[in-house]
């Protein structure tokens, strides 16, 4: 019956449009940046010409369309993506558990990745590769695999701190300066994962109740909330604040592109996040998917992220770290618990919103 | 129940095609619209352990949710009277005030409406915020804070005035002017007649526009999520809580709070609506309306008009401006990299986002239409019902729409995810509503002697409904047409969940720019959008003038 309706307004919807000479191109451009790959076989590996690939992103943008780019010219395989937050990626995962629509989830924060391991939405899967990558950044049961590793950091707009006469912040400490008062940026925990990863390091840092402690009185010096956890990076380099606090690799990377921006760390020690890598529980395509993991995981493959602005540190030991990015070792951290973090997301996000009395 | 003055209360018994036509669209309703609410309900009490309410526990203990639930209808409220109100000034302006540059007028009103609705947000951030044009680079503020609930009011504003705006000229023009001109005859003053004669009339249509931008302004989420700063309303709330929070659960009890809003303001609304009449196309010939020209009327109204329009035309033009911009606020060089990124991101979101708006457009200007006509002019059991869940899809949040498509489509015996037709599905059930409303709106301004004596003539319903009924409709359904083609080309938050690897829209794709902050591409991409919705308006617009047909767009 409903079939009928359809059929029918189909019908009268395919005359309206042929009387309003809705002609349209009858070829399909193929999809995303892989145009040109199937012409070029040139690969290393031999070439899987009829396998392709449906992949989740949680990178930037323009380092996901270059990855992909030179996976499918190296590999032939035709890969589908689309660029999705953490949050945004693990609500799809969910819903689709009983028919998943992608094999890969590829980039972001991986205090998700443990949350969906928790709930079954991941398979195991260790890559060969993966011997190449440290025990501190991959799951030991090996439901992910961590690909690079990002810094917490504070970005400052170097031009507006001068024009201020101001010194940047060194310390946690220091973001609660009266100078500093309605000057800084802060993604909402509650949906970013980057800003997430700073109320977990606080919390490990300070202990729960200090640190919640010390979200409420930060509190009274932050601008704005975005929603995003590059936002306050982008906020700070347009000067919209003072100080953002973003990953890194975020701010250098707006650096470089024309923003007046610097980084500093806090003395006490920082947060990092560590960009993962999984196979999606019955997802299809799982050989696909198995050697795009491998490829991801490789020297190679990790190195190409600076090409796309891209400037984290690696996890694979061979890899060499882009120049600008900042490594573990020179900078102070904190021993994060990645385990704590994902599992107690929903209670600590709680905690924070009525702390600071979000309206 | 509802119309009781439009029906004279014939008892006939049921048409064999009203009744297949009736079953037929309440099964599209349940399909597409019940089932997957139900899902998003089944999701918020199913637990590992078995069924519990907890969540619904958690929103009625917590006090912050309660204080945003208050946030939500503070907004709303203000949003949908102003808007309600600077969309009626436009309205009653161009219709019946002899002022100039009245084609510019309903041009720039359109803007709005051909444009995602977060751009405005963009817009308003560009020039008002800390280093916003106007804010820091006329005024040389400091600390210019453009982010809550003033910098929402604002931009959900110049958002949703222009649908009230298109809803009301379209009534207005159909009021008949031998009312008004028997009461100028009668020795009643202008403002007289306007009070006692052209605004009773309009009171149905202003309680539409009032409700439908009170139900947009509640779903709305992208404006809150773009300049909404600490200014916390539900429909974000839904959306922390299920996709930040990763707590699917207490996101849907919130959703289940949402909705509960919106069926109050519904009901009432029904409620204060009937018993009313307002029959005024009554069939006899109608002549040209005398305009204002007293200049006391006149310019005060121009001068208003055309400042709001200043303000329409500084948020729009800043977008293409703004696309040709290596980095607003610090690096105003000119440039084509925007362009040439999301150009290189591949023509195919460009393409389908066009492709399944078109698609969808007339599905839901004829489903709209049926609907009305069996709502309005037909008695069956369960009327009532089949008009509220009709018009509930306009209310649900995108976002638990979305949600809902999947938990529902994603297991046979429907498997839709990562198709096409998903798409056009959420553009259809999402848009129907607006076209139901017009719809309504316009079959109650139509006198039932004409319908009657259709059928007194023999005519059957199905004749009475195409030759009689929709032509009179005519301007309504193909502006509610158009309509919901540039809905689909500018929704977000129903299809950020149905978008896929192989079905991405542009929409999406520029909400995510701006989310990480790249406003450069988000304006390239924008310029690509509105470009594409101008083109295709204007020219069904024009090919539907050709065959007669007046659309409130057509008049560019």
């Amino acid at each position: 019956m409903i079939k009928r309706t359809l059929a029918f307004t189909l019908a009268v919807s395919l005359l309206v449009l042929s009387g309003c000479g809705g002609a349209k191109p009858a070829t399909t451009p193929s999809p995303s940046s892989g145009g040109q790959a199937q012409t070029q076989p040139s690969g290393s590996t031999e070439p899987k010409k009829n396998m392709k690939l449906v992949l989740y992103a949680g990178m930037m943008e323009d380092h996901v369309k270059g990855a992909v780019a030179e996976f499918e010219a190296a590999t032939g395989i035709k890969v589908e993506w689309v660029r999705m937050s953490s949050g945004e990626t693990l609500t799809r995962i969910r819903a689709e558990k009983d028919n998943p629509q992608a094999s890969v989830w590829y980039g972001g924060p991986a205090d998700a990745y443990v949350a969906a391991a928790a709930e079954g939405l991941l398979e195991p899967y260790v890559s060969p590769n993966a011997e190449k990558v440290p025990a501190q950044f991959k799951d030991p049961n090996g439901y992910w695999t961590g690909v690079y590793v990002g810094l917490l950091g504070f970005g400052y707009n170097t031009a507006l701190m001068q024009e201020k006469g101001l010194t940047p912040p060194e310390s946690w400490e220091d973001l609660l300066k009266p100078e500093f008062k309605g000057q800084i940026a802060l993604a909402n925990p509650g949906s970013s994962g980057t800003s997430y990863t700073m109320l977990a390091t606080i919390a490990q840092l300070m202990g729960e109740d200090e640190g919640i402690e010390y979200m409420a009185k930060l509190h009274e010096q932050i601008a704005q909330y975005p929603k995003s956890g590059t936002a306050p990076g982008q906020m700070a380099g347009r000067g919209e604040v003072l100080i953002g606090i973003s990953f890194a690799h975020d701010i250098v990377k707006y650096a470089k592109e024309g923003m007046p921006l610097d980084v500093t760390f806090p003395k006490e020690g920082t947060g990092y996040e560590i960009g993962g890598i999984a196979l999606i529980k019955g997802g299809p395509d799982q050989e696909a998917a198995k050697i795009f993991i491998d490829w991801a995981l490789t020297k190679e493959a990790q190195e190409l992220g600076q090409k796309y602005g891209s400037y984290q540190s690696l996890t694979n030991v061979e890899a060499t770290n882009p120049p600008e990015a900042f490594s573990l070792s020179e900078v102070k951290t904190i021993n994060y618990d990645l385990e704590w973090a994902g599992t107690n997301r929903t209670r600590l996000v709680e905690k924070w919103s009525k702390a600071v009395n979000m309206q | 129940m509802a119309f009781p003055a439009v029906r004279r209360g014939r008892r006939q018994p049921v048409e064999p095609v009203v009744l297949v036509t009736v079953l037929l669209v309440a099964g599209a309703l349940w399909l597409f619209i019940v089932n997957p609410l139900f899902q998003v309900m089944k999701q918020s009490v199913m637990t590992p352990e078995g069924i519990s309410f907890q969540a619904y526990w958690d929103v009625v203990a917590s006090e912050r949710i309660l204080r945003i639930f208050g946030n939500t209808l503070v907004l709303c409220t203000t949003v949908s009277l102003i808007a309600t109100a600077i969309g009626f000034l436009f309205a009653y302006t161009v219709a019946y005030v002899q002022v100039p540059l009245k084609g510019l007028f309903r041009a720039l009103a359109i803007l709005p409406v051909v444009s995602p609705p977060f751009l405005v947000s963009l817009s308003a951030i560009l020039l008002f915020g800390r280093t916003g044009l106007i804010t820091r680079g006329l005024l040389g503020m400091e600390n210019a804070n453009i982010y809550g609930f003033g910098g929402l009011v604002l931009v959900m504003v110049l958002t949703e005035f222009p649908v009230t705006f298109l809803m009301l000229i379209g009534l207005l023009q159909n009021i008949d002017v031998s009312l008004e001109e028997a009461a100028r005859n009668s020795g009643a003053t202008r403002w007289q007649v306007f009070r006692t004669v052209t605004l009773p009339l309009l009171l149905p249509g202003l309680a539409n526009a009032f409700l439908l931008v009170f139900i947009q302004a509640l779903a709305d989420f992208s404006n809150p999520m773009v300049i909404g700063g600490n200014y916390m309303v539900l429909a974000v709330q839904i959306y922390q809580q299920a996709i930040g929070g990763y707590d699917l659960q207490g996101g849907a009890a919130v959703a289940v709070l949402l909705l509960l809003i919106t069926v109050a303001v519904f009901t009432l609304q029904r409620y204060w609506l009937a018993g009313r009449s307002y029959v005024t196309v009554t069939g006899k010939p109608a002549r040209e309306r005398t305009q204002v020209r007293d200049p006391w009327v006149v310019w005060p109204l121009f001068a208003v008009v055309s400042l709001l329009t200043l303000v329409v035309i500084a948020m729009y033009a800043l977008i293409p401006i703004n696309a040709f911009i290596k980095l607003w606020g610090i690096n105003w060089s000119f440039t084509l990299d925007n362009f040439k990124y999301v150009l290189g991101l591949g023509m195919k979101p460009i393409y389908d986002t066009t492709r399944l708006a078109l698609i969808s457009m007339p599905i839901s200007g004829l489903l709209g239409m049926v609907i009305a006509y069996l709502v309005t002019k037909k008695r069956f059991f369960g009327r009532g019902v089949m008009e509220f869940v009709a018009m509930l899809s306009l209310a649900v949040p995108g976002t638990v729409i979305g949600i809902g498509y999947i938990l529902a489509f994603n297991k046979p015996p429907l498997v839709l995810t990562a198709t096409g037709t998903i798409l056009v599905l959420a553009f259809v059930f999402r848009n129907m509503p607006v076209g139901i409303r017009s719809g309504i709106a316009a079959l109650q301004q139509i006198d039932p002697s004409m319908e009657e004596a259709s059928i007194n003539l023999g005519a059957t319903t199905q004749q009475t409904f195409v030759k009689v009924m929709l032509p009179l409709m005519g301007s309504a359904f193909f502006s509610g047409l158009l309509y919901s083609f540039v809905r689909a080309m500018t929704a977000v938050s129903q299809v950020i969940f149905l978008v896929s690897a192989k079905y991405n829209l542009l929409t999406v794709a520029i909400l995510n720019q701006v989310d990480v902050g790249r406003w450069g591409y988000a304006s390239a991409y924008s310029t690509v959008l509105i470009l594409i919705v101008l083109v295709v308006t204007v020219l069904l617009a024009l090919i539907l003038r050709l065959f007669g047909i007046r659309t409130s767009i057509s008049d560019l």
